[in-house]
């Protein structure tokens, strides 16, 4: 693997039209080599440009899932997340699904949501919703009607069609939406979920206040989400190595700026949230990217990421380096959970 | 988009401080059959803004929901049909929603609204 990416070079893009996450701009003597000099400038004029603008993120984000949920579904199933392992145990792909639905009640438990019928939620947002797979499920669990948002119009599609093929077509809808803009009123879901979307925000203040606005007074809020390892009281920010690697993954999945699990907590408490708390769930996480290699590598797997676009197949390319974040402490893997006050 | 979906979406363009409820223009809608929840019509009959209902009911052509509604009527089972009816059993497959404040449309396409924002309206 380590191989292909030492030889990995992206395609050249006809000009202006690949987005590019805000913060994470891959270094422009990359393409210099590849054109002559005037096309490179303009180019890397227009690519300034659309990577100042967060619209270059969305269309980005937007059509990375729209081609590749497909191929995810096709091997993985409908939930489009980590699973949560016992620390230091191999996992072999029948163990997935099963660990992405612990990965949900691991959550709401860490939260404290609860089962009673009088203090269970009734009203749910999964923010960035993928194919629907956490919505449903919560659906069903609580049976709550549950609102999902995300910005691929084919994902949105499909959780629909999911949920009519479950029969959860009068508890669930889908909506494509920006979730920095959420489409609803204030205090409207009495449980707030984003499940791995937080990666995507460009604007991690912004998103929790938004998290924040929809919830109902004494909403429970929940956020898992990937982030970088905490800055130290001595650290201005992460070395030089360690924001190399992440920008390469930012490249290929999407992701604007990283932020650390304190940073969320921070922002959480500026905004008078109460009950806050944190862990790191790294260690419960680690068999997950080894085993979406592998399963990249079966037969199914392969077919189906030919089958896909150039989006997918980058973001197939740059899953070791998500193993060597972990490794390196680097990457985290985190839940933050709070609640609205009353 | 069920008007239950409809009830619980507000405009969000910066500055609208009027955004709800959007106005429903419906170019195919549907029914759908869904079996009758009572227990479900009357815990979620407090958080219905009736008015809205009302008025995107109208627009699919059902006129049977009284102008105004009351936790006393959840015991009709007559009431009870009506509400459910236009709640969860209209479905609006393409069409707008229409930000009452300033016209914009987010449009409907095969059941699902999209409410993504233009830069200029964040």
């Amino acid at each position: 693997m380590s191989t292909l990416l030492h030889s990995y070079t992206p395609p050249s893009a006809p000009l202006g039209l690949r987005p590019r996450p805000s913060r994470c701009l891959r270094p422009l003597r990359f393409q210099v080599g590849r054109m002559g000099n005037s096309v490179v400038r303009a180019q890397a004029a227009t690519e300034v440009t659309e990577a100042a603008t967060s619209e270059g993120l969305k269309k980005g984000i937007a059509e990375f899932y729209d081609e590749s949920s497909g191929v995810w579904e096709s091997v993985w199933g409908d939930h489009m997340h980590h699973g949560f392992y016992e620390p230091d145990t191999a996992a072999s792909l029948s163990d997935h699904r099963p660990a992405q639905i612990r990965m949900i009640e691991e959550a709401l438990s860490f939260a404290g949501v609860s089962d009673d019928p009088m203090k269970k939620p009734k009203t749910i947002v999964d923010v960035g919703c993928g194919i629907g797979g956490s919505s449903r499920y919560l659906a069903k669990k609580y049976g709550a009607q549950c609102r999902g948002i995300t910005l691929s119009p084919i994902q949105a599609q499909r959780a629909q069609e999911l949920a009519a093929a479950e029969g959860l077509a009068d508890k669930v809808s889908f909506q494509v939406a920006d979730a920095l803009q959420q489409p609803f009123p204030d205090g409207e879901f009495d449980l707030v979920w984003s499940m791995e979307s937080g990666e995507h925000m460009p604007d991690k203040m912004k998103f929790v206040s938004e998290l924040a606005r929809v919830a109902a007074p004494g909403a429970t809020i929940i956020i898992v989400t990937w982030c970088h390892r905490d800055l130290s009281p001595s650290e201005d920010s992460l070395k030089p190595d360690e924001i190399a690697l992440l920008n390469k993954i930012c490249d290929a999945y999407y992701l604007p700026a990283w932020c650390s699990a304190s940073d969320y907590v921070n922002i959480a408490k500026s905004l008078s949230l109460e009950n806050i708390k944190t862990a790191d769930w790294s260690d419960n996480v680690a068999p997950f990217w080894p085993a979406v290699i592998r399963s990249a590598f079966t037969w199914q797997g392969f077919t189906s990421l030919l089958r896909s676009g150039w989006k997918t197949i980058r973001g197939a390319l740059v899953m070791p380096l998500m193993i060597e974040g972990y490794k390196k402490n680097l990457i985290k893997f985190a839940v933050i959970t709070c609640t609205k006050p009353n | 988009m069920r008007l239950l979906t409809h009830n619980m979406l507000s405009c969000n363009i910066k500055g609208v401080t009027n955004g709800f409820p959007l106005k429903l223009e419906a170019d195919k809608w549907v029914t759908k059959e869904v079996d009758l929840n009572a227990d479900f019509l009357r815990g979620i009959f407090p958080k219905i803004e009736w008015s809205a209902l009302l008025a995107a009911a109208r627009v699919l052509g059902f006129a049977e929901l009284p102008e105004q509604a009351d936790a006393s009527m959840l015991s009709s089972d007559d009431f009870l049909r009506r509400f459910h009816h236009a709640l969860l059993e209209l479905h609006v497959e393409e069409g707008a929603l229409v930000c009452p404040e300033t016209g914009r449309k987010f449009p409907i396409n095969k059941g699902i609204p999209n409410m993504l924002l233009h830069e200029d309206e964040v």
